[in-house]
């Protein structure tokens, strides 16, 4: 094991801050008291300040009076529909592109509950070591919701407006050729995560590929267009 | 298909109610005019900053910026049976088509938009059948279309793009920029900007622009081309993996020596460093060809 | 039917807030401002070391935020994207303090060899020599350069990882790691500088008495 100057220490100070400690640098830190302060003093200064957050106060009450007062001035503050929506439901109220004004459910939770329907059939169908770590892992990851698909179309049902849109043919013709593209992206995607269970980057484009394709679902069922 | 065709702007005479005085200095003024048989012209006052939002089933969206403090949207529907909508709310302006009857035909439900905004204007548009383009607008934007093309020329700021099919060109702009799609193609070129990343699946992205000093550009498909062009005074970090396809390399790279050095290699990769490497460059395909490229 | 409903807004979860939001509910922006004031306003706070100027730009933040709220598309967390309009409002107050338009990258120091201080490696044991307590080290982060303090607030006072930073400061990983790391270190300067101007003013305070005395 070579050893290590103090002058070679210091680039290898930032990676040791960020929890990677190879073996000459603890070495050169067991046996330096210089190298080994500067560690303390920095290790102190983290926590010193990890501890601030403790005292966090919220802003005096006067900033929320004073923002209030500008988001009515701006007329940002609604409290009803707009006027020109109201008419538009009183003529039409099953139909009109409204995709963009209403959603009939938030696009996150609807495109999670896609999502979360096809993790779950892929990895029914994937090994059974590690499925549960992999799962919970990415899930949290991609940041969707978790909730089962049960209650969130329930919840999509109780809130939505039932609007259905159609879309022009060029618009739908995109939307399940598109759609064709990723499936197919899928089946090459499985064939090489199942021939190459290591490989986190076929993985990864796997994952990838489930997330559009729940997009797509998404925006696919927010025009009306036959899904499956 | 309705055959309305789109008239710019600037051939059509101007708003009437302008000329004759009547304007009242106040943010929630909106001015309408029809002029022509569907086309309609509208103007709002607004502030610093103001949001525009437009969300439109299909039809050519041309955005451009101006030195007034007044956003002005020339609307032509094609058909009676659909309406344009224009909302002003403090410092927003609404822009919505819809129906009047329950029988438009998904092909008559189309659009078409003229709309000078301020430059420091944040737009967000959906739209998606036709083009969207947008020039000289400096706010940040978020773009959404299904089989439309986006354009940006000049713009910046936090420009966001998504479209299932659509292609997207981004010219000459600067800020941080976000492009998503299944099978647009990209290309962005003469770019100032410090964060790209651009996803597509089937689509080829094109990169010709500025490597800013810690930059990162994040480039990523799953077949077609990737290609970057770099000269000899860029400096750049730069790793690129293709699982099943091939990099093609002009770069005369230092290997690096940190972190990503420990990383397992797969199918294709190449890692190292031009010059002092401080922009970083990831670019990554499943299949696809990945090109390095000297400019000329 | 087609009216907004009211919800007690105590219980509202965070995504139907924003929903609500988008539609201009007023409960709903009141419940986002509960949720993320203290972080914002917390961060102004040591970006700017003053409780006036840290409520106005805590207000500008959740004006701007509101006013583009539309634009939130749900796809990063809204506590990442809120803190990113945070640190853009507070570094362009500080960059029209400053008097020039210099981009972020501008605002630290310039490059150094990585890793290193510029001198006094060595050096007294901060801790040991109780320099490291609430208003020495608060007093050392004031002084540092708007990016650096960025970072460092962002980690180390508010526990944000470095992919998170990323985000909010529009920087890569890499990026986030050694500004923070340079923070850090020119934190251990400053505060080793202030010892030593202790110790001088401690030095001159006993030679004054022992000359004085005769």
């Amino acid at each position: 094991m070579a050893t290590i100057t103090c002058r070679e220490f210091r680039s290898y100070l930032a990676p040791w801050m960020e929890g990677e400690r190879s073996e000459d640098a603890q070495a050169h830190v067991r046996a330096c008291p210089n190298c080994s302060s500067v560690i303390r003093d920095l290790e102190a200064i983290h926590t010193e300040a990890r501890s601030w957050s403790a005292s966090e106060q919220d802003a005096p009450e006067r900033v929320w009076t004073a923002l209030r007062t500008q988001l009515e001035q701006e007329g940002l503050i609604r409290d009803t529909i707009p006027a020109s929506v109201d008419r538009a439901q009183a003529a039409a109220p099953r139909t009109g592109w409204f995709a963009g004004l209403f959603p009939r459910l938030p696009r996150p939770v609807l495109a999670g509950a896609y999502l979360a329907a096809l993790v779950a059939v892929a990895f029914a169908l994937s090994g059974p070591v590690n499925r549960r770590v992999n799962e919970a892992r990415w899930l949290k990851g991609t940041q969707i919701s978790t909730s089962p698909l049960s209650a969130q179309l329930n919840f999509a049902e109780q809130n939505s407006s039932s609007y259905v849109t159609r879309s022009n043919s060029v618009v739908s013709a995109s939307l399940h050729q598109n759609l064709a593209i990723v499936d197919n992206y899928i089946a090459l995607c499985e064939k090489s995560v199942s021939e190459e269970p290591q490989n986190e980057v076929a993985r990864d484009y796997l994952y990838e590929a489930y997330q559009q394709k729940a997009d797509l679902l998404t925006q696919m069922t927010e025009r009306g267009e036959n899904v499956q | 298909m309705s055959t309305s065709h789109f008239v710019p702007a600037q051939w059509l005479p101007k708003s009437k109610w302008k000329t004759a005085g009547l304007l009242v200095p106040s943010l929630l003024l909106c001015s309408a005019v029809s002029a022509g048989p569907r086309r309609q012209e509208q103007h709002f006052k607004v502030a610093a900053h103001p949001v525009i939002t437009i969300h439109n089933p299909n039809g050519l969206i041309t955005v451009k910026a101006w030195t007034k403090s007044e956003v002005m949207i020339i609307s032509t529907p094609a058909s009676d049976r659909i309406e344009v909508d224009a909302e002003q709310m403090g410092n927003r302006v609404d822009v919505s088509t819809r129906e009047l009857s329950d029988s438009v035909a998904p092909d008559d439900m189309r659009a078409d938009f003229q709309i000078n905004v301020p430059e420091d204007a944040e737009l967000q548009i959906h739209n998606d059948a036709g083009n969207v383009s947008v020039a000289n607008v400096l706010g940040d934007m978020n773009v959404e279309t299904v089989a439309a093309g986006v354009d940006l020329e000049d713009a910046a700021g936090y420009l966001s793009v998504k479209t299932v099919g659509g292609s997207f060109t981004c010219v000459r702009c600067a800020g941080r920029i976000e492009a998503s799609s299944i099978s647009g193609n990209f290309r962005l070129l003469n770019l100032r900007s410090y964060h790209v990343w651009a996803q597509t699946s089937s689509g080829n992205i094109l990169f010709n622009g500025e490597f800013l000093p810690n930059g990162t550009y994040s480039l990523k498909n799953y077949s077609g081309v990737i290609e970057v062009r770099f000269s000899p005074g860029d400096s750049f970090d730069l790793s690129a993996t293709s699982l099943k396809g091939k990099v093609n390399n002009e770069a005369k790279l230092t290997p690096s020596t940190h972190q990503r050095h420990f990383m397992p290699r797969w199918g294709n990769a190449l890692f190292g460093t031009f010059n002092e490497g401080r922009a970083k460059i990831e670019m990554t395909s499943f299949d696809g060809t990945i090109n390095i490229l000297k400019r000329d | 039917m087609a009216r907004t409903r009211r919800i007690d807004t105590g219980e509202l979860p965070e995504a139907e807030a924003i929903r609500l939001a988008q539609q201009g509910d007023a409960a709903a922006f009141e419940r986002l401002y509960r949720l993320h004031n203290r972080r914002v306003y917390s961060l102004c706070l040591r970006m700017v070391g003053n409780t006036a100027e840290a409520e106005d730009l805590t207000q500008e933040a959740f004006l701007q935020l509101f006013r583009k709220i539309a634009t939130f598309r749900g796809e990063s967390a809204f506590s990442t994207w809120l803190h990113r309009l945070a640190v853009n409002v507070v570094l362009m107050k500080l960059r029209k303090k400053s008097g020039n338009e210099s981009s972020l990258e501008e605002l630290t120091e310039p490059d150094e060899e990585s890793g290193g201080p510029r001198r006094d490696f060595g050096g007294p044991d901060l801790r040991l020599s109780g320099s490291i307590d609430r208003v020495n080290l608060q007093r050392a982060v004031e002084q540092l350069p708007p990016g650096y303090k960025s970072v460092f607030v962002l980690h180390d006072v508010q526990g944000y990882e470095h992919n998170e930073i990323a985000e909010i400061m529009a920087c890569s990983i890499g990026n986030s790691k050694s500004q923070l790391h340079k923070a850090r270190m020119r934190l251990r300067e400053l505060l080793h500088e202030a010892l030593r101007a202790q110790a001088r003013e401690d030095r001159k305070a006993a030679s004054a008495e022992t000359g004085g005395k005769d």
